[in-house]
């Protein structure tokens, strides 16, 4: 029994594999919002609309999906394509889906607290978050960061951990309506997301451009079902296309919140 | 898993328990490093595998390559850089991806350094390693690549004379299906003289073999 998984060097084999860990991350984070949800309710603070739960469901699903056997295993130790396509689904859409599926109730609790709304005002300032994520991205592609990481049960707990963090800060400007940023307007929002849909990242470039595997872990993976080189491309492709098809969902759910916003201002002025 | 009987391979990283402080002190260093590549030749001979210093000359081995014909080791190898690998065609781990990090060098590096240097691939598993089957698998790597088989007993008696170990055949777990075969996990290039001059252990890139191959092509 496991509690992440790790690079392996056995051949794959399509035996079943508990990984404890992820269930232990999901039931914690299942029970703390089921929690967080009945004490806002029950204060009778704002949950928000009927779909919260659904998104933050979501956030979850692909969490399981991507962390749990077999793309859990599949990523750490045989495809860097899979491990890819596990960052953009636990750095980049869960967080957007978990925030987004939190109660307004639960945002507001935090306006009463000083300390904390100093402490968040600081780290999810849009250049600081944009600056952690896309540092967070860089480190944990790096390839001798990777080697080390995903040799051991910890490393690779603590580079996902690291990634969905890196993901909520990222998102916390864009979603969370405290602390209040009355300059950082929806089109500022847009042009946030934007810019980090075109950015050339240095491990996208590494795996695209490169002439030989990057990573040694992929590379010397038994058996290798393909060739290494291709399914590194493959993986540039995926983070890229996978991060800017993200963020574009993000500037069309700003886009229509702010037009949304607007009509309804402008009603209410009218009217 | 293929059994790594090998002294002279080295063995793949193996998963370590949990040691979060280790791992992240490690992260500091493997940034301090930098770079893509973690591989460094060895300094003193200039290759990435180790050097054979003792006099090993290629063994006098007599095989049937994949085609039928008579192929001698020790007479094949003569005048030609020659890479030899002991392995089998249902190796589940070390034989594929050694040969495919070196089929993807081989077939990236100058036409010049292909001629110059052949691949023989000797079967240490013969009952299940057809021609048939031994030529396919090898056509998925490199056309040029030769397959051969032989008797057991004389092949174990060329790893002998070469210091690797022998073959050793280990049944499967509860002694169902087919057995693992342990055989030597490095591959041995021999110069033109047919002396053994480097050891190639598993785990070696494609990026190394690109440095190496041209290298060894100008073995005289």
């Amino acid at each position: 029994m496991q509690w992440w998984c790790v690079a392996r060097t056995e051949a794959w084999s399509w035996q079943w594999q508990p990984l404890v860990g992820v269930w232990v991350v999901l039931a914690v984070l299942t029970v703390g919002y089921r929690r967080l949800r009945r004490s806002v309710e029950e204060e009778g603070g704002d949950v928000g609309p009927s779909w919260r739960p659904t998104a933050f469901g979501g956030g979850l699903f692909l969490l399981w999906v991507s962390l749990d056997w077999p793309l859990g295993p599949l990523g750490a130790s045989y495809f860097a394509s899979v491990h890819m396509a596990q960052y953009v689904a636990v750095g980049v859409a869960a967080p957007a889906l978990l925030l987004i599926g939190l109660p307004d109730g639960a945002f507001r609790r935090i306006e009463t607290r000083p300390r904390v709304l100093r402490i968040l005002g600081a780290l999810t300032h849009p250049l600081v978050a944009f600056s952690l994520f896309n540092g967070v991205m860089t480190v944990t592609h790096w390839p001798s960061v990777v080697e080390v990481l995903m040799r051991s049960q910890m490393g690779s707990f603590g580079l996902d951990v690291s990634w969905l963090v890196a993901g909520l800060v990222f998102w916390w400007p864009v979603v969370a309506p405290v602390p209040a940023r009355t300059a950082f307007s929806p089109l500022a929002k847009i042009g946030y997301l934007a810019l980090n849909a075109f950015l050339i990242r240095p491990p996208f470039a590494m795996m695209v451009f490169s002439a030989d595997p990057i990573y040694r872990i992929y590379e010397l993976a038994p058996p290798p079902a393909g060739d290494a080189l291709d399914d590194q491309q493959l993986g540039g492709v995926i983070m890229k296309i996978g991060v800017a098809w993200v963020m574009f969902a993000g500037v069309v759910a700003v886009f229509l919140r702010w037009v949304r916003t607007e009509a309804a201002a402008a009603k209410g002025g009218g009217g | 898993m293929s059994p790594r009987v090998s002294g002279h391979g080295r063995t793949a990283a193996r998963s370590r328990g949990p040691s979060c402080r280790a791992a992240w002190g490690a992260v500091g260093l493997a940034l301090a490093w930098g770079g893509a590549s973690c591989e460094v030749p060895n300094e003193a001979s200039g290759v990435h595998g180790t050097p054979v210093h003792r006099e090993v000359g290629a063994p006098r081995l007599a095989l049937i390559d994949t085609e039928g014909r008579a192929f001698d080791l020790r007479e094949e190898t003569h005048g030609r850089v020659t890479l030899v690998f002991f392995g089998y065609t249902h190796c589940p781990d070390i034989c594929p991806v050694h040969m495919a990090t070196l089929s993807a060098a081989y077939s990236d590096v100058e036409p010049e350094v292909r001629d110059r240097i052949r691949v023989v691939f000797v079967s240490t598993d013969p009952e299940r390693d057809t021609p048939q089957r031994l030529r396919a698998w090898l056509d998925g790597y490199h056309r040029s690549f030769v397959g051969a088989r032989g008797a057991l007993d004389e092949i174990n008696g060329a790893l002998a004379g070469l210091q690797l170990p022998g073959v050793a055949v280990i049944p499967s777990e509860h002694g169902e299906g087919a057995p693992n075969i342990g055989h030597p996990s490095a591959i041995v290039a021999f110069g033109p003289d047919g002396r053994a001059r480097v050891r190639y252990p598993f785990g070696m890139r494609r990026a190394d073999w690109l440095r190496d191959l041209p290298r060894l092509a100008r073995e005289r």
